[in-house]
């Protein structure tokens, strides 16, 4: 460990030479050291500064000037002094010790520098030299290096390996409040506790001046923990307390158990109160507000090797029991299993085993009660699981052994709770003994639970859906194609079943055309008999079939009467009777057999036809 | 029956003439139709169910008793018969759930409710099942509402809509072509229109039912113990999460002796294919039977 002095300074400056000679010359009296007792000191900390001057001659003491402390407030100074006599080799010796103490707390963090003190003693001046020192910012502890005076050493650096007991050391320890009147401090028993384990957050005020009560108090946030209260003070109770010499009050605001959610490096962050200060309501002097430090925690994650079945939430020092009342009971009458799990831990958290099916025993729902309580700073609770069990069947029946794989902090291990396995013995039902000798009252009808069987079974079937069947959709189709089919039909029967004599109207023209052709074929060497009877009969047949007028048992007069009562042309109708005339006259004279007649006479009768179904259908 | 339907059906198209012969079109379908409806039971069946009944009434002696391997033993030799029943499907998953067998139980209660929706004893069951699972699905609203619409559509009648579809189609049919020859007869004309209504009405339900019956078809149950859901049909394949059995899942694909499987949160993963059954069994509802050939 390191000590920084002020060099041992035996240094005497005479004033009047102007020029600094060293105290340890021939012929010094005064000998003047300077030392402070650490060389790192937090911003919201204490230096404590001891200069002794020796003295070897009688007199009377030197005047000590102190320098202007540029860097530093004197909080508080003393001073006291040990006068001495001896003889050394027969001659007498005196020797004169005063020492100065003075508490000096930084003004800012960085590089600070103890400017050199003065001695001023018969007209002669003594100096320190400067001593230079390291301000760290506030709530941040000085290296132990650095520390002059060891303060409790922590068990964790000792041996990372023992089971660790909560932090109990005082929360003010490192604190040095300087100057300061009030100061809100946030502690934590300890800084890395593992996941779900309980940590203590307490925050106090620690006040110099009268404190007559909390205006306002703003908690931190507290995100990423579970929270349970521990202590809320209703009213201010003073503890007194002395932190680097000075007298100072300490009253407890809040008392956190918090259990943390996440492993990871994390910070609670300031909390803020507003602090009335002076005598009561007559005499307050005002009020003040303060933050406190934030707290960081490094929360670690539970080690590895979880046993299977381990729940995240089962962390604390835990035990289970199982009960089950009564152990001898009649058939259908209900036992009450209870399942009670007690310790330290944070027990909303705690998921403990279930009952399963067990053949016989009928299962109702399990109802869950909590209990929470505090018990030395420490949450507690219990969790019982409470659950009907009906027995269906006489005999033995055993409730099986319960298992509940926790994780205990404080061991550092994994530990496995067992309750012990618990036999039933189901008797008969005493006849006319229901349910109601023993409980007159109430007859429990709790839903859930394992139906009666059926005693009766009906056959299915598990035919394919009929969607699924190939003659489904023809089926359907089935409807729409037999209509359109009926249509095509119906109308092919109308065309066979049709008049012939509408046919041979429709027929006329084509027949007559074709008789022509077939006398055109006897045009060129024919018999002229034959081409004059094609020629008539083509006309003659054409009358016939198209107009009604059978030509044969008509006169020429006749005839015409007829067609012209039909609505043809006087001149067609002549044109007609002199072709039929002249065929008539052809076929008994041999004089118009030539071929050129016989065309010309096709011609006409061509036309004629052309003329006559001009007319229309009629 | 079919048989005399059918001759009905002719001789009533031989007296018909030929003006009304698209009224005999009908009668065919009728005659489907009904066939479709009212399945005949078949001679042999009878002779085996008092057999069968026998093996039912020892199995729930052996229930009542306690004994339920024997219990279970008895139910499973009238599964293996060939004995398709709610009521047996519902006695076999009880004794399974108390014989602790979650997967099992789970997969006959959902064989018994697919048989007969309305089986509320089997619901009851399943309920008390389920509170028993090992896996409890977080986000289940992403596809729970496919097995909602499953249980909604399953009671639905399909085989029954299926045939009024056939009677109210074809006859609407048979009314217009009668109105189309006799324009005079405007009741012909409403009687069609009505028709045509049934008939939307019973394919609407049709759908429905076809589309539940499909959901069924994928509908399978977790009956291992345990079984990691892979990204992969193959044992090396990364595992994400397990499934326990007695959960419901969807299959929706089958390859290499693996199902991928959907949860009801829409979790999907590959199970072999011995880690699920599947609730609509080969033989059942038209799923073909998977002829496996000896060595």
């Amino acid at each position: 460990m390191s000590r920084r002095t002020g060099k041992a300074l035996l240094v005497g400056v005479f004033m009047a030479l102007q020029t600094a000679l060293p105290a340890t010359a021939a012929g010094s009296d005064v000998e003047l050291t300077a030392t402070a007792d650490r060389d790192e000191v937090a911003l919201d900390g204490t230096v404590t500064l001891e200069v002794t001057a020796t003295y070897s001659q009688k007199g009377d003491a030197g005047e000590l000037q102190l320098p202007p402390f540029r860097d530093f407030d004197v909080v508080s100074r003393s001073q006291s002094e040990q006068v001495s006599f001896a003889f050394i080799n027969g001659a007498p010796s005196f020797r004169r010790t005063t020492v100065y103490s003075i508490a000096l707390t930084p003004h800012h963090a960085g590089d600070a520098v103890i400017e050199p003190l003065r001695l001023a003693w018969q007209g002669r001046t003594f100096a320190t030299q400067a001593i230079k020192l390291r301000v760290l910012p506030a709530g941040q502890s000085p290296a132990p290096q650095a520390q002059r005076q060891s303060g409790p050493q922590d068990p964790r650096g000792q041996d990372e390996q023992a089971p660790e007991t909560p932090d109990l050391a005082d929360p003010f320890q490192d604190l040095h409040p300087g100057t300061r009147d009030l100061v809100l401090r946030a502690t934590v028993d300890h800084d890395h506790p593992y996941v779900g384990q309980q940590v203590t957050y307490s925050l106090y005020l620690l006040a110099r001046i009268n404190v007559s009560g909390i205006d306002k108090l703003q908690l931190p946030r507290l995100d990423g923990f579970w929270s349970e209260e521990i202590e809320a003070p209703q009213q201010l109770v003073g503890e007194a307390r002395v932190i680097d010499g000075v007298p100072y009050r300490s009253f407890l605001l809040r008392k956190r158990a918090l259990f943390p959610l996440r492993a990871g490096k994390t910070s609670i962050e300031p909390a803020e109160v507003e602090v009335l200060t002076g005598f009561g309501m007559l005499f307050s002097r005002g009020n003040a507000r303060r933050q406190s430090q934030a707290v960081p925690l490094d929360v670690q994650p539970l080690p590895p090797g979880k046993p299977a079945g381990f729940d995240q939430g089962n962390v604390g020092q835990w035990e289970l029991k199982a009960t089950a009342d009564p152990l001898q009971v009649a058939v259908g009458q209900p036992v009450t299993f209870k399942l009670v799990a007690s310790g330290r831990g944070n027990v909303r958290d705690l998921i403990l085993p279930r009952l399963g099916a067990i053949a016989g025993l009928r299962a109702y729902d399990a109802t869950t009660t909590d209990k929470q309580a505090v018990e030395q700073g420490h949450v507690t609770g219990t969790r019982t699981v409470e659950q009907l069990l009906v027995p269906e069947r006489t005999g033995q029946l055993e409730l099986p052994v319960l298992t509940l794989e926790l994780f205990d902090p404080i061991q550092r291990q994994y530990r496995t709770l067992r309750t012990e396995a618990l036999r039933l013995e189901v008797i008969p039902a005493a006849p006319g003994s229901g349910a109601s000798s023993a409980t007159p009252s109430q007859n429990l009808l709790g839903a859930g639970g394992v139906r009666p069987i059926r005693l009766r079974f009906a056959k299915t079937g598990t035919t394919a859906p009929p969607w699924t069947r190939p003659w489904f959709w023809p089926l359907l189709a089935l409807g729409p194609f037999g209509l359109a089919m009926l249509l095509v039909s119906d109308k092919a029967r109308r065309m066979l079943t049709s008049d012939p004599s509408k046919q041979r109207v429709r027929g006329a023209r084509g027949a007559a055309r074709k008789r022509l052709r077939f006398a055109e074929a006897l045009v060129a060497g024919g018999d002229a008999d034959s081409f004059y009877a094609e020629i008539a009969r083509a006309l003659t047949g054409y009358l016939g079939d198209k107009r009604g007028v059978v030509a044969a048992g008509l006169t020429r007069d006749e005839l015409a009467q007829a067609l012209l009562v039909r609505g043809h042309a006087g001149e067609t109708v002549r044109k007609l009777a002199t072709v039929l005339d002249e065929c008539d006259r052809a076929r008994f004279s041999p004089g118009s057999r030539e071929t050129v007649a016989r065309q010309a006479m096709l011609a006409r009768a061509d036309k004629l036809l052309e003329e006559l179904d001009r007319k229309g259908p009629g | 029956m079919k048989r005399a339907l059918a001759k009905l059906c002719c001789a009533l198209l031989a007296t018909t003439g030929a003006r009304t012969s698209f009224a005999a079109m009908a009668f065919p379908a009728l005659a489907l139709a009904a066939a479709v409806a009212s399945p005949a039971p078949a001679a042999a069946e009878s002779q085996s169910s008092a057999g069968a009944a026998t093996l039912f009434a020892d199995a729930n002696t052996a229930y009542l008793s306690g004994d339920l391997p024997r219990a279970v033993a008895a139910y499973e030799g009238l599964v293996s018969e060939g004995v398709v029943s709610p009521e047996l499907e519902t006695n076999l998953g009880a004794a399974c759930l108390r014989q602790g067998k979650r997967g099992l139980a789970a997969l006959h209660l959902e064989r018994a409710l697919f048989l007969d929706p309305g089986d509320d004893d089997a619901r009851a069951d399943m309920l008390e099942v389920r509170r028993g699972n090992v896996d409890r699905l977080e986000g289940e609203s992403e596809e729970g509402g496919t097995e909602t619409l499953s249980r909604v559509l399953s009671p639905l009648p399909g085989g029954a809509s299926a045939a009024l579809l056939i009677i109210a189609w074809t006859v609407g049919w048979v009314l217009l072509g009668a109105r189309m020859f006799r324009p005079a007869e405007r009741s012909l004309l409403f009687s069609a229109i009505l028709s045509f209504a049934v008939a939307l009405l019973a394919a609407s339900l049709t759908l429905a039912s076809a589309v539940g019956h499909d959901l069924a078809l994928k509908r399978a149950v977790v009956v291992a113990a345990s079984v990691p859901a892979r990204e992969g049909p193959n044992d090396r394949s990364i595992s994400h999460f397990e499934v326990h059995e007695g959960t419901t899942v969807r299959v929706e694909d089958e390859e290499g002796g693996f199902r991928r499987v959907k949860l009801a949160n829409g979790l999907a993963g590959w199970v072999p294919n011995t880690a699920v059954e599947l609730v609509v069994p080969p033989g059942w509802a038209g799923r073909p039977v998977l002829i496996t050939q000896g060595p």
